[in-house]
């Protein structure tokens, strides 16, 4: 019942092709497979956001997602934000606004950050701290997270 | 994880087949915010997942047809809460839909799966429930069409025959106005699983809905055509009593870790009048966003 | 110097790894050739083994090894920072819901999955004492075994221990007005998001561990008699914690993964998931009775503690936790006669270990409470309560030991403000103001090595955790304000025991004052040495020269150290290496070892709402003070208390484990264990510091990041207590149970 099914995406631009078992999930294709570390394991029930990826344009909890739905489809991770080994003004802003702490949870944020961005270019604090209410973080840098993202979105700080 | 196969039909009715073929061996994989969880907690052990993502009968999106909108079964909640018909003319299953999870649960959970799944805590069953939704099956017999409050049974637990799959949601759009909410009990205010869930709609002509999960094994739809519940000026005593009616059958699970029995039921009667409340209020400023 | 330095906030280092995904955990740690682990437990709080059948996982293609207690030298080896009591693996019985019976190793992690699925386990269900009541009852199973403390009375008891602390006089001492309370505090988990992983390879003729281990020279020295292999043949490594919070300090599973890559000569890699996380570590929980005795002008009179913690099947560090946060139980404040009597009572449960604030926010969730109802009682105001009996500055609150060592009212006074205690308090609203206090480390020993290369750019060597908390940045800070260096040109290397010298443990808030005074005093001597150089090179007497803060001053002029150290180290280039050790030796006699080095202090205020149908509390306003003599890091500072803030609010609102009737916990992972997420935030978070250059550590700072932690329990439950008139005494505070408060009250 292991049976290999052979898939093919792009995971931060690039095509990849890789043979995986159906009951393999994307984070742990990305992981083990891909070596893309990058993304974390935590809960593995989809509440954490450690796992956070963007599929097809949206973020996704990575562990409640089979390595074959993927398959034709477009993955991004944390690795895929720095463009040509330039920090994204995103990740600066968590630099400069101390929003990471010891930094597991850091790349799932980011992913949720990303897209949130994506969506709306100057959320106010409200919609920042919905739209990242999918991602834990015990160290609780909450509010710097929340200011990281709005300076990068250009926003005043409160 | 157990392993098990995968198989992504292209056709409605490959995947008929490959349910009537594997009966309760297969299960459809949607959005797999349910199924993935509970296959690696091992409560579910199917041999073949059915991936029906990719199939375009499933795949209409939110449509308006001859006066009903269409939900097609692979909509996410995403899409759901954020549509412009959706909370125009059915507000109480947009705010439903924008808390099942957080967003990246939103992104994947269709509004079908929810149902499907069938958790008496479902958050989109008490608003589909007040609106009157409709569910479209498409199974070895062709289409059939049935109310969703002749869906549930029970916990997991649905009308579905073998073979069968959800299509689609109808809600027909109202001739009547109709203002409603969506209300829920969790234990903080991050996202969270219900411990009440409960949706109240009033209309022009004073007709009360009210459908409520979370307490008993699955959601509850009842009504109240007397114009109690729905009169701007009525008496809290009399509204409480129509609502007493309401919660009759109310029988929350006396194990469950979320919450006592005492306290659901308690605050059913909280959210019941505060939602007969808000639904009135919201008729009355134009019964939409 | 550029404010980049001390008091700055740089951009803090290992940064730039987090937000690209580079950094490495120990999870993502790839060693080829790695057997991933799996481990088999027991669906039960407690249950004696009656056999291990390893015939059905030893033919899943893939399986390697099925290591259980059998296979492990006999006596199965034993170890624990304060009893020798936990097995490497469970012998003849598991003690608590989730203790490893056995370890698969297999090529692959769907193997070694369906290996554990398949060993046999033939056990049969002990009853199993999970609660104070059940551990204290004349007739309870014995949790631990009774030859481990021979001499002692207790050791046929659950009670593992007694700490006693009094002082004036109880019997005699005259109250107006005596308060008598019982508070209850849950048993809740770290829940790093990092859940624990390990992993150990054979190296030569010695091992090497991956551990996000918080104290690698501890975890080195257990595994070197566990293993027996000198020290300087365990290599552990320890990759900075995906946070830890206590949680990470001491040995779990590395006993276990080292003696199965020992015994299949590969490496092998075990990552717990998150239930198994909560499985393995959390705080202990207790019941707290406190009776307070004032005179009515409010003044304390006595305060007569009786705490009860229920701690762990295994000891770990829960007797040190005890101890130590029970010792200043009776809080920053002049009370002439105290009498605490703490407890540690082991039971069938996770064993519990170090958590943020060690012991203390439990005992200080029941005596501030406490003193909040003496205030109500005497019609007082509870700040003008609180500051009528704080310790002033230079008291020794608790007699014969470390005095006051802050203006503490300062602090209160500026929490008190930041609130607007004296602004007219909007309807439906409540307030509550609280003080916490807590010891910072008594013993301790941090070497260093700090070598300033050719170029001015510095390496600095420091056995530090940096688990978040940002080690590494104020290390670097201090190094980089000493040698003249710029900070981002200091590389701070962590985390190997057979690079970086000792360090003793990175724990209650330690590392700054320890550790950072180690870095200065390996400074210091790298100055020295530029000083001997100067001299030579300018023919100049040494007591002529100084060297400070990256200048070299001498007679009639000042040069940048660089200018000295190229021509000084001259055509051999070089570098100058310094060595720094911090000590804080024990004292013999001292109940806790050692006298305190600082004392944490916090006063938190808060603002809170009440859903009073729901039971839903709002947290409108929260302030946060702390005294902590200097902030070498701004930034990081108002993270760590904001961190410790929320987290105080997790155990306040919404955490705790449910058991069921058999000890076993029904709310494993994250679905059912609720953490405040960024939902649950406060209206307004405000932190602050107090800052008057007092404390030990380098340039007057001392140790923070469990200050805002402590009180934050007590502070809230007051502000539903003035907004409802509804008093609760057990934690956490939940909608359900608020509402029942609410509804009893009347």
């Amino acid at each position: 019942m292991s049976e290999k099914i052979p898939i093919e995406f792009s995971v931060n631009g690039q095509r990849r092709a890789v043979e995986v078992a159906a009951h393999h999930t994307l984070l742990e294709v990305l992981r083990d497979d891909l070596h893309l570390t990058g993304t974390k394991e935590c809960c593995l029930v989809g509440e954490c956001g450690a796992c956070t990826v963007m599929l097809n344009g949206r973020t996704v909890d990575s562990c409640l997602v089979l390595a074959v739905e993927a398959d034709g489809g477009e993955v991004m991770t944390v690795e895929g934000l720095a463009a040509d080994g330039r920090l994204s003004p995103l990740q600066r802003a968590f630099l400069e606004k101390g929003a990471v702490q010891c930094g597991f949870c850091t790349p799932g944020v980011l992913m949720s950050a990303f897209a949130l961005l994506g969506e709306n270019p100057h959320p106010s604090l409200a919609e920042v701290q919905d739209g990242l209410a999918g991602n834990l973080c015990r160290c609780a840098c909450y509010q710097q997270i929340a200011e990281a993202i709005r300076a990068a979105a250009g926003e005043r700080e409160r | 994880m157990h392993p098990f196969s995968y198989a992504r039909p292209e056709r409605l009715a490959e995947a008929v087949d490959l349910l009537l073929k594997h009966g309760p061996d297969a299960r459809i994989l949607a959005g797999g915010t349910d199924l993935i969880l509970r296959i690696r907690d091992g409560t579910l052990t199917p041999r073949l997942v059915i991936d029906v993502k990719r199939i375009p009968e499933l795949c209409s999106g939110i449509r308006e047809e001859r006066g009903r909108l269409m939900i097609g079964a692979n909509t996410v909640m995403t899409d759901v809460a954020a549509h412009p018909l959706v909370r125009h003319h059915f507000q109480a299953l947009s705010e439903a839909a924008a808390v099942v999870g957080a967003v990246q649960i939103r992104n994947r959970a269709t509004l079908a799966g929810n149902i499907c799944n069938a958790s008496p805590a479902a958050d989109t069953a008490p608003p589909l429930l007040v609106y009157g939704a409709v569910v479209v099956a498409e199974g070895a017999e062709g289409t059939r069409r049935f109310p969703l409050d002749e869906f549930f049974v029970r916990s997991g637990v649905t009308t579905l025959r073998r073979g069968e799959l959800v299509s689609a949601v109808e809600l027909l759009i109202p001739a009547r106005r109709m203002g409603a909410v969506h209300l829920r009990r969790t234990r903080r205010r991050g996202h969270d699983l219900a411990s009440v869930t409960l949706c109240c709609g009033v209309d022009q002509a004073g007709m009360a809905r009210l459908a409520y999960g979370s307490v008993g094994p699955r959601p509850l739809l009842r009504s109240d055509e007397t114009g109690v519940l729905a009169d701007p000026r009525g008496q809290e005593t009399a509204k409480a009593a129509v609502l007493e009616r309401m919660f009759a059958e109310a029988a929350p699970s006396k194990t469950s870790m979320r919450a006592s029995p005492e306290y659901r039921l308690a605050m059913l009667r909280v959210l019941g009048s505060r939602a007969v409340r808000t639904a009135i209020e919201r008729l009355a400023q134009g019964g939409a966003r | 110097m550029t404010g980049e330095r001390i008091g700055g906030s740089p951009p803090r280092a290992g940064g730039i790894g987090r937000v690209t995904g580079l950094q490495e955990y120990v999870a993502d740690i790839r060693l080829p050739g790695a057997l991933q682990a799996k481990l088999v437990t027991l669906p039960c709080a407690r249950a004696r083994i009656v056999s291990v059948d390893k015939s059905a996982a030893e033919k899943v293609p893939g399986v390697r090894l099925i290591l259980s207690a059998s296979d492990l030298p006999q006596p199965v080896p034993r170890f624990g920072p304060q009893f020798t009591d936990r097995p490497v693996l469970a012998v003849e019985e598991t003690k608590y819901h989730g203790e490893p019976v056995a370890l698969v190793a297999a090529e692959d992690k769907d193997a070694a999955e369906e290996g554990a699925r398949r060993v046999r386990v033939e056990y049969e269900e002990l009853p199993a004492v999970f609660t104070l009541a059940g551990a204290l009852a004349p007739d309870a199973p014995l949790v631990q075994d009774p030859s481990l403390r021979p001499k002692d009375p207790l050791a046929r008891t659950n009670v593992l221990r007694e700490h006693r602390v009094e002082w004036g006089d109880l019997s005699s001492a005259h109250a107006d007005v005596v308060v008598e309370n019982t508070y209850t505090f849950p048993m809740v988990t770290h829940f790093a998001i990092e859940p624990h992983a390990f992993l150990a390879a054979p190296e030569g003729d010695g091992i090497a561990i991956w551990s996000s281990i918080q104290h690698p020279n501890w975890l080195q020295k257990i595994l070197s008699r566990l293993l027996g292999l000198p020290l300087s043949k365990v290599r552990v490594y320890a990759p900075d914690p995906g946070g830890a919070f206590g949680g990470k300090q001491h040995a779990k599973l590395e006993p276990a993964v080292a003696f199965a890559a020992l015994r299949t000569q590969r490496p092998v890699r075990l990552v717990l998931s998150l239930e198994q996380t909560f499985q393995a570590v959390r705080r202990a929980a207790s019941e707290v009775h406190v009776r307070t005795g004032l005179l009515r002008d409010g003044k304390l009179v006595f305060q007569d503690i009786r705490a009860d913690y229920l701690i762990g099947a295994y000891v770990d560090i829960a007797d040190r936790v005890v101890g130590k946060g029970s010792y200043p139980a009776a809080g920053p404040y002049n009370v002439p006669s105290v009498r605490i009597r703490a407890r540690g009572v082991l039971s069938h449960t996770t064993p519990s270990t170090a958590f943020r604030g060690f012991g203390n926010p439990q005992v200080n969730w029941a005596v501030e409470s406490n003193l909040d109802e003496g205030a109500r009682v005497l019609g007082m105001d509870r700040l003008e309560l609180r500051l009528r009996n704080l310790a002033r500055k230079g008291d020794r609150f608790i007699p014969f030991d470390t005095p006051a060592d802050g203006e503490w009212e300062q602090t209160v006074k500026k929490a008190a403000e930041r609130i607007g205690w004296a602004t007219p308090l909007p309807p439906g609203r409540g307030r509550g103001i609280t003080v916490g206090i807590k010891s910072g480390p008594t013993t301790g020993l941090s070497y260093s090595i700090v070598r300033l290369l050719a170029d001015g750019s510095a390496v600095v060597f420091s056995g530090t955790s940096d688990m978040g908390q940002g080690a590494r940045t104020v290390l670097a800070q201090i190094a980089a304000q000493e040698l003249g260096t710029p900070v981002d040109a200091v590389t701070v290397v962590m985390g190997d025991t057979a690079v970086v010298p000792y360090d003793q443990q990175t724990s209650a808030s330690r590392s700054t004052v320890l550790m950072g005074n180690s870095v200065l005093k390996a400074c210091r001597s790298i100055q020295a040495q530029l000083r001997a150089m100067a001299a030579r090179l300018h023919a100049v007497p040494e007591d002529q020269v100084a060297v400070e803060r990256g200048l070299v001053r001498l007679p009639g002029r000042e040069l940048p150290v660089l200018e000295v150290l190229k021509p000084g180290l001259g055509n051999l280039g070089g570098e100058l290496i310094g060595v720094g050790e911090a000590r804080k030796e024990a004292e013999p006699g001292h109940p806790l070892g050692g006298a305190p080095a600082f004392f944490e202090f916090n006063c938190t205020a808060i603002e809170a709402a009440v859903d009073e149908g729901t039971g839903d509390i709002t947290i409108v306003k929260h302030v946060t003070v702390s005294d902590v003599g200097k902030a070498l890091n701004p930034l990081q500072v108002t993270m760590q208390d904001e961190g410790a803030a929320i987290q105080g609010l997790g155990h306040t609102l919404m955490e705790h484990y449910i058991f069921d009737g058999r000890g076993r916990i029904r709310n494993l992972g994250a679905i059912d264990y609720r953490i405040p997420t960024s939902l649950d935030l406060p209206l307004e978070l405000h932190s602050e510091s107090v800052e008057n250059m007092d404390g030990p550590g380098p340039y007057g700072s001392k140790g923070m990041s469990e200050g805002a932690l402590l009180c934050v329990a007590a502070a809230v439950a007051a502000a539903v207590r003035e907004a409802t008139g509804a008093t609760l005494r057990d934690l956490p505070l939940t909608p359900e149970r608020l509402w029942r408060a609410l509804r009893d009250r009347r």
